[in-house]
């Protein structure tokens, strides 16, 4: 078990022929993604890392029955190719892409609300489950083999890495690692993917990796203290951030007194949740609830 | 990226609202020609990109020609929370019976846009929203979907308003939603709406922050973006392509994600000192990072260096050579340490070792922070 992918999901890659698509294909494909099919309008009948290219999503679904869908396409593309892939039927989406304005983002998530869609990003590494399928950029060589029975949902991505080895090391491996992106505004909210994981038997834990900006971890502290009956731990970077100064993600950004670390922290010790001051520490946490 | 005052109130005045006339001014003389088209008394805002203007000595009011001039000037030669004044927007003083709040804003929660209508202006919205929430008035707004004129009225309605006035109103928060939503801002905001003993409303300042990752579809809007960042290594940080945060420490910081980036910070900063935060994102080659490390090293006073990268989109056995470049160039005496994990991680070590950088193999940030505090000595 696991969630949102597996080594069955049939994946299409979108933006496919590009250099960053054609290197993370081959690597997608290395780990044990079972691709499909790609897509880059204009370029049908070519083949990359023998992986079929359409010219649409619908052929692409048509021709092969890709479930899911993972973007590296630029970011001035990612609103109509995210219109079209929902209009085709594809449930689960993943947006690699940076610096996808935000007006683009919030039609998206009301779109992908209206069809009950998984879109996962902007600026997400996206989701990998561990010894099976991976979609996006998360680097598979820092992983186990073998899944273990800790979830791990990250905003950032290098962090989600970190994290993910830190929780390996400590024998306690993680079981899907899910990046939710790193923008103000998300296509899928904490809440929602603490959920998959609340259905997943083999998930036993999870940690949250949270960064200043925005207000997702005041919204699983919520949702924990309402219903969610797994352990939980958090860290949440950017304790030393200076008010106003954006750090590097567009949505990690300390504003007008809100998304603070404090704020974040306050809300999740609230919800019985776990709080790592440092990345190191949720390998020790981790043991310990589990142990 | 955030407007100047003048700026936004053009774009607002050109979306319908209601804005007292108005003249940029970059001296006295300038302010004084402006007079025919604006009238005493007039309002002298200094153009500055802060907040809180008033408070700080950039608003001043002029009654007749001599004060224009002689505050003005006096405006011009100051700054205001550590900015200098560079040009003053002149505009007619209205006479303000009451001041209302309307904004328009993302809610990150919602993924949508919520637009605000307070009964007392010249707030600050969140001090208001958390003291006075009954004085703040919100909707909802779900993109592609608009704010309707119906939907507007009601809001003005619930806020108390009737009448004339009512229609007013929802007519200003029509317009600042297209504003809003047509230049595809962060915040727009007018604080406050000032209302007249006659019922006539004029929006007194303007707020508009927009989203830097649209600019480039709109032309319409200054093109110069950069020259707005305050620090001059965050200027040419955004001109590599990588983003920079000045910090008062002594540690140089290099990651490869910003997440990791915070991480790394506060890892640091707990035994010693950041200089910075600096991330790459995912668009790390061996140029960018040359140019990277020489940034992160113009800094005065650094006295370490922290290079902490994953690669996973990035090819960081590309960087390391570019790393390396700029480190022999400066020729660095002091203690450099990189961890480096992911794709291609045994040739980045490699390039690195042979530059005498410290390796840390160690999945922990921690370990990394262990190995520079041991190269330091401390």
């Amino acid at each position: 078990m696991s969630i949102l992918l597996d080594k069955n999901t049939r994946v299409l890659v979108q933006g496919i022929t590009g250099k960053i698509g054609r290197a993370q294909t081959k690597w997608m494909l290395e780990y044990g993604t079972r691709i499909v099919a790609g897509v880059t309008p204009g370029r049908a009948g070519e083949i990359v890392e023998g992986i079929p290219v359409f010219d649409s999503v619908l052929e692409a679904v048509r021709e092969t029955g890709a479930e899911a869908s993972v973007f590296f396409v630029p970011a001035r593309g990612v609103k109509d190719t995210a219109f079209e892939t929902l209009e085709a039927g594809i449930r689960l989406i993943v947006v690699v892409t940076e610096h996808v304005p935000v007006h683009d983002t919030m039609e998206m998530k009301t779109a992908a609300k209206r069809v009950g869609a998984t879109l996962l990003g902007p600026t997400t590494p996206g989701v990998l489950t561990v010894g099976e399928a991976k979609m996006g950029i998360i680097p598979g060589n820092l992983f186990p083999k073998v899944p273990g029975p800790a979830g791990v949902i990250s905003r950032s991505g290098t962090l989600s890495y970190e994290v993910g080895g830190i929780l390996a090391k400590a024998g306690i491996a993680p079981s899907t690692v899910v990046g939710m992106g790193a923008d103000p505004v998300v296509l899928t909210d904490l809440p929602d993917l603490l959920r998959f994981f609340a259905a997943d038997p083999r998930t036993k834990l999870v940690t949250i990796v949270g960064e200043v900006g925005g207000v997702q971890e005041e919204m699983a502290g919520e949702y924990i203290a309402r219903e969610f009956n797994k352990p939980v731990i958090a860290y949440v970077a950017g304790r030393s951030t200076p008010e106003g100064k954006r750090m590097g993600h567009a949505g990690a950004i300390v504003q007008r007194g809100m998304g603070s670390v404090e704020s974040k922290v306050t809300a999740l010790k609230k919800a019985g949740v776990a709080i790592a001051r440092t990345p190191a520490e949720i390998g020790d946490i981790a043991r310990r609830l589990l142990g | 990226m955030r407007l100047h005052e003048h700026e936004a109130a053009r774009l607002f005045q050109q979306a319908g609202i209601p804005v007292p006339p108005f003249v940029v001014a970059r001296n006295a003389d300038e302010a004084v020609a402006a007079l025919e088209r604006v009238q005493i008394p007039v309002v002298i805002k200094a153009q500055v990109l802060v907040g809180a203007r008033g408070k700080h000595g950039g608003i001043a009011v002029a009654e007749t020609v001599e004060d224009v001039k002689a505050k003005t000037q006096a405006l011009l030669g100051s700054s205001v929370r550590g900015l200098p004044v560079e040009s003053v927007m002149v505009a007619r003083k209205v006479p303000i019976a009451r001041e209302l709040y309307v904004g328009a804003t993302i809610d990150p929660a919602a993924g949508a846009v919520t637009v605000l209508l307070g009964v007392a202006g010249g707030i600050e919205v969140e001090a208001a929203a958390r003291e006075r929430p009954e004085a703040l008035f919100r909707r909802t707004v779900l993109p592609p979907e608009e704010l309707r004129g119906y939907q507007a009225r009601a809001l003005a309605h619930e806020a108390g308003f009737s009448g004339d006035l009512m229609v007013k109103i929802a007519d200003v928060l029509v317009s600042l939603f297209r504003v809003f939503r047509r230049t595809e801002a962060l915040i727009a905001e007018i604080n406050p709406l000032a209302v007249t003993a006659d019922e006539t409303l004029w929006a007194v300042d303007a707020v508009l922050d927009v989203d830097d990752a649209a600019l480039f579809r709109h032309p319409e809007l200054p093109a110069d973006a950069l020259a707005r960042m305050e620090h001059p290594l965050e200027q040419a940080a955004k001109k590599i392509g990588v983003s920079y945060v000045d910090l008062d420490g002594d540690i140089g910081i290099i990651c490869s994600g910003a997440g990791l980036g915070m991480a790394t910070m506060d890892v640091v900063g707990q035994r010693l000192r950041p200089a910075n935060f600096l991330e790459t994102g995912g668009g790390i080659t061996e140029e960018l990072m040359y140019k990277t490390t020489h940034l992160v090293l113009e800094k005065p006073g650094v006295r370490g260096l922290l290079i902490n990268l994953y690669g996973g989109i990035n090819p960081i056995h590309e960087g390391a050579k570019g790393i390396v470049r700029a480190l022999g160039e400066r020729q660095v005496k002091f203690p450099v340490v990189a961890k480096a994990l992911g794709n291609r991680q045994e040739e980045t070590w490699a390039t690195l070792s042979e530059a005498g950088v410290t390796i840390v193999t160690d999945i922990t940030t921690e370990a990394a922070v262990d190995a520079l505090c041991a190269r330091l000595g401390s």
